[in-house]
């Protein structure tokens, strides 16, 4: 039995249920209340998000101010438990117009409840597209809540569509102007050891799209990837164009894309489904062009000075610039006093996490701006030794460039009436953990 | 408006005040309160304006408004008060009852009668814009019911309100119904009509709603209404329809199995799973199908063949080429049978891998995973490809790890332990992947240390282990001490050590507590398998002060090491004595049991030094309330006197290096985890069986007092009372059982022993012969004492009550059968005849290091087991055995403890009378053990 799950409950960080939806008979109703005891109200909370209690097991995930339980009963595919309550709360999110939080399920409740009908039946999930469920369940969030009455019967075609073989798109869409709008978003994740040298570094990579397209048009994408350009060279029998080829660890893929297609012939062409999607994510782990340079200096000096010193070295082209750049310096948790140094930007303590948070709104490619401070600490005899420096962690976005060095060379669009599209590509990378331990 | 209100008030606050009774208490302050106070003035006068744009209705929150204006006399402050309170009425009404709600809260129901008039007023209206009004006392129902407020008791005014064309209207009412028909079948029987008339609508989406609906009110004396709409849903020609119907089937079949064979449904659902158009149809079709499959009992022979169809060929082939058009969790489903498909020839193999290749790039890390297993399973009889299969998923299976949510790598991370168990070489290069970041929750970080422990090999070693310092300094105390010990893992599987020996010695100079205490328990280890390393070793730990090291399990570890190595340990007497002269505000038992055996291993080492603290020790021992130290020390005593070199060899032999570390699961418990890949026995890793109740049938129920989950007792038609305990189902102890029961025996062995006084012990050395100590007379004792004494020395067998005489032996058949299913049924079913407690002989408790010497030698007595497991010194057996001439069996369930040298049996025989003879059989038998 793959997942069958029992139930499933939305409760508030104290505990109360927002919704509960029992599926199958084989959980009673107050299974709840285990959850509650057995997890929420002791130190287990957090560290293991599967549990069994009795013959049950649960499985929690906190999203925002809510906790998410499903219950089972038998020997569940986790995988597919979790990916379900991911995608639940993707759809309540587009749905809700964004937030997912407690105050939006007390607003919606009953419309999740129709949702939970329809997104699983007796313990099996069913149909979780968002695209398919709005064209049938029509009832508005709170953005309207008592003005726009529902539609007395779905669209015709609808319930057709709830199961069709291109279930990600409806058909007869009609747009004045068609527009495609590409972003490859990067996040870099970097270790890096106290004596700069790379413990870990890789890149995942998402192709987000936005089509307002009409009809139902066949896309084609490509890439500067290595495999992708080899094949097609083959295909065409033209040697290998120089440039820069791009090494992918591995491809996946939103439903749409052809896989077969892509496995035979290397190209991504899909159809896609109205409005917003990832197209696909990628991992790479080879020639990462890290946009930044930490290079710290801590010194402990006696027992209650410490200075710092960071250089920052910004490693893309000069014409760039980097937004939003955050700098966290770890110090001890006895810091009583603070002075900074900095030649780009503004620097404070801030004594919540215990950090020098240094922020650079706008940081321009090839600079090297600095930070030095002197921190002064309380003197205390039993915490001198325990001050164990977590990483410096960043922040930052650098559009117009991707770590991996990713590029678009073409998009193709074709329908069968033969409008004329504009595509738009933007690229943008930007800090996934970013450590450097000093 | 003010002139109103309190009229108002009573009119709704009576009938709460009559209904709440008893548990009227709360109610009673609060009114009470609101009445001294209810003089007009401002601060009501305000109030009444916000209760009025809820048409006078009040409810428990307006009562708790009440006791707040009137109790908080801030007049500046009023106004705002008001009107946040006002706002979250309107916002969210049932909610603000939640703060002090306890399910059946009186003031609820006096909402509830309110909503009951109500409802009441609008069923028959068909005036404009009653259907709005309709929905707003809808939605409270349901919140209402949502928060546990009982509202069983509308019911019937739902029903009456539920003739509408509001599909929102309907879907509230059907959600309401289907939660409270179960407990009201009789008003069920009233929403049968209308929806039955609802399954025959002209709108599919009402069509479908309503038998979803039907079949979701789980009332038995109602399957004969569910089976017309189920068959003409099924025939639908609408797919949205059919869908439904196939799930609603399932949900029939679970009602009463019977009705829905006899309606021939199961033969609709196989053809509809062949030839639907819609994939979802199918999909639900296979879902259904395989759950009425497993559920109909193994026995059957119609249901196995069922069973065997739907991995036959033909279907399998039929749904791998639609497999693109299922949607993502169909897809799972069908990987997940296709993993049980057995292939005729691998170019079968090969088609399939090369058709399910391209969903390893599936976004949803589920399909992936099973299609993971399904690539696994195939290749399992073939191992070239099933490493080409490993270096194939590493990617995709890497990708999984770093995307998505904490949880889902979590799942993920859990699988790959398992495969990297298997097969260590697939992650070896990508160790980096298992890095932990700052920010990580502590259970993947876990994970990740584990998943570092078990790639780390010759090549990569260094890296990861420097890595793992990094995290000994962690601020999360846990994950510092999982990675001390990870590195002591890794040491422990390396040949070459020289590193991580250093590192760990490091770690004992960071002068942090929990840093210490984890190294030195490695370092302990670390000699045991590499005495080589003694000198540099030693060297560190005696630079330690014993006051630092306050944890149990470290405390022994260095008194380990001080007995063991006393003679390079310049200052070991006296740091044994300093700590024996504290063995009173010693708490740990462990502790105190290894301190008397350092003791005594200095002692034949270096006796001038120590002969002073032994005696002090075992007199403290004797004395000590902790059954296992006061045993020790008493058997350390007799040894010494009767022979000092008896004893040095007994307690001090020369020592063989550990070469391997015991595993703490059995290969085949590993396999089995692994032929569940893709599920929670991968993440429990445990096979399922241990963690799931086939036999349960009823729903679980959590109870508070019990805090743990019973079996409910209305469905206990099919079990007698002598039910099995849950306990019993999983023949083998898994490892946490195992722990707890350990656990509990030492602290239920804490009990003050026989006050023993360990002066008027005067055993005549000639009476012990040997090392076996045959029963030696106690002298100066009284014989209850003497008893208890013999007891726990493992002598029990003169004592142990003679067995009634037999008079025609009983013959056992030697070569007996039974399958474990017919064993369970029998165990199920039979009583128990006897049950009864023996003490082992102390021989038999030495040769049982496993299950398997007990089998093997029960088996030589014509007992068979047909299950075993656990681990010293708890083990746990199944026997079976039969009468030579006729075909009366007898199962037993045994439980050996051979820490007490106990075992205890519980008899269940088809001939009752029989049970004695055989109990006696038994006993010799188990007698019999580990004699030569």
């Amino acid at each position: 039995m793959p997942v069958a799950a029992s139930a499933i409950y939305f409760l508030n960080l104290r505990g109360d249920v927002l919704i509960n939806r029992l599926y199958r008979d084989d959980v009673g109703g107050n299974m709840v209340d285990a959850f509650r005891t057995h997890i929420m109200q002791t130190k287990e909370l957090g560290t293991c998000p599967v549990r069994q209690i009795g013959g049950c097991s649960f499985f929690y995930m906190r999203i925002s101010n809510v906790y998410i339980v499903i219950v089972v009963s038998s020997n569940a595919n986790v995988a597919c438990a979790f990916k379900f309550v991911v995608e639940a709360v993707a759809l309540f999110k587009s749905y809700f117009g964004g937030a997912f939080d407690e105050d939006a399920i007390r607003n919606n409740f009953v419309l999740i409840y129709e949702l939970l009908d329809e997104i699983m039946d007796f313990g099996y999930p069913q149909n979780l597209s968002p695209e398919i469920l709005k064209l049938y369940i029509t009832q508005e969030g709170v953005r309207s809540p008592f003005s726009s009455k529902p539609t007395d019967k779905p669209v015709p075609n609808a319930t057709l569509q709830v199961t069709g073989a291109v279930g990600w798109r409806r058909e007869g869409l009609v747009y004045k102007k068609n527009e495609v709008f590409l972003d490859i978003v990067e996040s870099v994740n970097l270790l890096m050891s106290s004596k700069g040298s790379v413990l870990r570094c890789d890149v995942t990579g998402k192709v987000l799209m936005k089509c307002f397209l009409s009809g139902m048009p066949d896309l084609k994408l490509g890439l500067n990837d290595k495999i992708g350009l080899e094949k097609e060279s083959q295909l065409k029998s033209r040697p290998t164009k120089s440039g820069k080829t791009i090494e992918l660890d591995d491809v996946t893929f939103h439903q749409c894309v052809n896989l077969t297609r892509f496995n035979s012939e290397k190209t991504v062409s899909f159809v896609p489904p109205d409005g917003e999607f990832e197209l696909m994510k990628y991992r790479i782990t080879e020639g990462v062009n890290l946009p930044f340079r930490v290079l710290p200096t801590i010194k402990e000096l006696g027992r209650t000075r410490i200075e710092v010193n960071v250089k920052v070295k910004s490693v893309f082209g000069a014409k760039m610039f980097a937004l939003g750049v955050v700098i966290k310096i770890p110090v001890p948790k006895q810091t009583a006093k603070t002075s900074f140094q900095v030649t780009s930007g503004r620097a404070k303590y801030n004594a919540a996490i215990d950090c020098l948070v240094w922020k650079i709104r706008k940081f321009p490619g090839q600079t090297e701006p600095t930070l030095s401070a002197e921190v002064e600490l309380i003197s205390t005899m039993t915490e001198k030794k325990s001050w164990t420096r977590p990483p410096i962690q960043m922040e930052f976005q650098v559009p117009m460039f991707t770590a991996s060095g990713l590029r678009v060379r073409f998009l193709k669009v074709w329908e069968k009436s033969g409008y004329n599209t504009v595509e738009w590509v933007r690229y943008i990378t930007k800090a996934g953990s970013y450590e450097i331990r000093c | 408006m003010t002139s109103h209100r309190p009229a108002d008030c009573s009119a709704h606050f009576g009938p709460a005040y009559g209904l709440a009774g008893a548990e009227g208490q709360p109610i009673r302050l609060g009114w009470s309160v609101f009445g001294e106070d209810n003089q007009p003035g401002p601060a009501t006068s305000t109030s009444s304006t916000s209760f009025s744009l809820q048409n006078g209705r009040l409810g428990c929150f307006s009562l708790k408004f009440f006791n707040l204006v009137s109790e908080i006399q801030w007049p500046t402050f009023r106004p705002r008060l008001d009107l946040r309170v006002h706002f979250r009425l309107i916002m969210a009404p049932p909610w603000q009852s939640q703060r002090s709600s306890s399910p059946s809260q009186p003031a609820g129901k006096g909402e509830v009668a309110d909503v009951k008039t109500q409802l009441r007023n609008l069923a028959g209206s068909r005036a404009p814009g009653v259907d709005d009004s309709k929905r707003e006392l809808f939605k409270k129902v349901i919140s209402y019911m949502t928060i546990g407020i009982d509202v069983s008791s509308v019911f019937g005014e739902m029903v009456m309100c539920s003739a509408t064309s509001d599909i929102v209207l309907k879907k509230m009412c059907y959600l309401y119904v289907g939660n409270y028909a179960k407990v009201n079948p009789d008003l069920a029987l009233l929403t049968i009509n209308f929806l039955q008339r609802d399954c025959k609508d002209e709108d599919p989406m009402i069509r479908g709603l309503a038998l979803r609906s039907l079949c979701s009110l789980r009332v038995t004396n109602l399957v004969e209404y569910l089976v017309g709409p189920l068959g003409a849903g099924l025939k639908d020609n609408n797919s949205y329809v059919r869908m439904i119907a196939v799930m609603g089937v399932l949900k029939l079949y679970h009602i009463s199995a019977s009705t829905c064979v006899d309606a021939d449904f199961p033969t609709t659902l196989k053809h509809l799973l062949l030839n639907d158009q819609d994939t979802q149809v199918v999909a639900n079709c296979l879902s259904a199908l395989q759950e009425i499959w497993s559920l109909g009992g193994s026995a059957s022979e119609e249901v196995s063949r069922e069973r065997e169809i739907l991995l036959s060929k033909p279907v399998i082939y039929y749904l791998l080429n639609r497999i693109r058009e299922f949607s993502e969790w169909a897809q799972c489903l069908v990987l997940e049978l296709v993993a049980k498909y057995v292939p005729a020839d691998p170019n079968e193999i090969f088609d399939v891998m090369n058709l399910l290749e391209d969903r390893l790039q599936h976004a949803n890390g589920a399909v992936v995973l099973a299609t993971t297993k399904v690539f696994l399973q195939l290749t399992l009889s073939m191992t070239d490809v099933h490493q080409q299969v490993y270096e194939r998923i590493k990617a995709p299976l890497l990708t999984l790890v770093s995307s998505g949510s904490p949880e889902q790598s979590y799942a993920v991370l859990s699988h790959l332990h398992l495969l990297v168990m298997r097969a260590p070489f697939i992650f070896s290069s990508d160790y980096k992947h298992f890095y932990c970041q700052y920010n990580e929750p502590s259970y993947v970080k876990r994970l990740k240390l584990e998943m570092l422990t078990a790639v780390a090999n010759e090549s990569n070693t260094y890296e990861i282990v420097t890595e793992l310092c990094e995290y000994a300094a962690n601020v999360d105390i846990p994950i510092a001490r999982e990675s001390i010990r990870a590195v002591g893992k890794i040491a422990l599987q390396q040949y070459d050590v020289n590193a991580i020996v250093d590192r760990l010695l490091q770690f004992l100079e960071m002068e942090k507590d929990y840093v210490t205490a984890e190294a030195l328990v490695l370092v302990k280890d670390l000699l045991r398998k590499y005495p080589q390393w003694s000198q540099d070793c030693i060297a560190v730990v005696g630079n330690i002060s014993s006051k630092n090291v306050q944890e149990p399990k470290a405390k022994a570890a260095l008194i380990w090491m001080l007995g063991e190595y006393s003679q390079e340990m310049h200052d070991a007497p006296y740091i044994l004595e300093g700590l024996i002269e504290n063995w009173e505000d010693e708490h740990s038992a462990e502790v105190r049991l290894h301190l008397l055996t350092a003791v005594m291993k200095c002692f034949f080492k270096r006796p001038p030094e120590t002969q002073k603290s032994l005696g002090a020790a075992l007199a403290a021992g004797l004395a000590d309330f902790h059954q296992d130290v006061h045993d020790r020390a008493l058997f350390y005593y007799r040894l010494l006197q009767y022979k000092i070199s008896v004893a040095e060899q007994v307690v001090n032999p020369p020592k063989q290096a550990v070469s391997v570390f015991a595993d703490t699961q059995s290969s085949e418990i590993k396999d089995r985890i692994f032929d569940e890949f893709n599920s929670l026995s991968v993440v429990y890793q445990k096979p399922s069986y241990m963690f799931t109740y086939k036999e349960h049938r009823g729903p679980f129920e959590f109870s508070d007092e019990i805090g743990n989950v019973s079996i409910g007792t209305e469905s206990a038609d099919t079990v007698d009372p002598n039910r099995v305990e849950a306990n019993d189902k999983d023949l083998l102890l898994s490892t946490s059982e195992k722990e707890e029961t350990r656990g509990l025996n030492n602290s239920s062995s804490a009990y003050s022993a026989p006050s023993y006084d360990a002066s008027s012990v005067s055993v005549p050395t000639s009476q012990l012969s040997g090392l076996v100590i045959s029963n030696p007379s106690v002298s100066g004792n009284a014989p209850q004492s003497s008893f208890a004494i013999d007891d726990l020395l493992g002598l029990g067998l003169a004592v142990a009550p003679a067995p009634a005489p037999s008079p025609p032996p009983l013959k056992l058949n030697p070569k007996a059968v039974l399958d474990p299913t017919s064993f369970q049924q029998k165990w199920r079913q039979l009583p128990i005849s006897l049950s009864q407690e023996y003490s082992m002989n102390p021989q038999g408790v030495a040769a049982l290091t496993t299950p398997q010497a007990l089998l093997r030698h029960m088996q030589g007595q014509a007992i068979h087991c047909i299950a075993s497991g656990g681990q010293s010194p708890n083990f746990k057996f199944f026997f079976f055995a039969q009468k030579a001439e006729e075909s009366s069996t007898f199962l037993v369930e045994c439980v050996v403890n051979t820490s007490s040298a106990k075992a205890q049996i519980k008899i269940k025989a088809d001939d009752q009378s029989a049970t004695r003879p055989f109990s006696s059989v038994f006993q010799s038998a188990l007698s019999k053990f580990g004699m030569p």
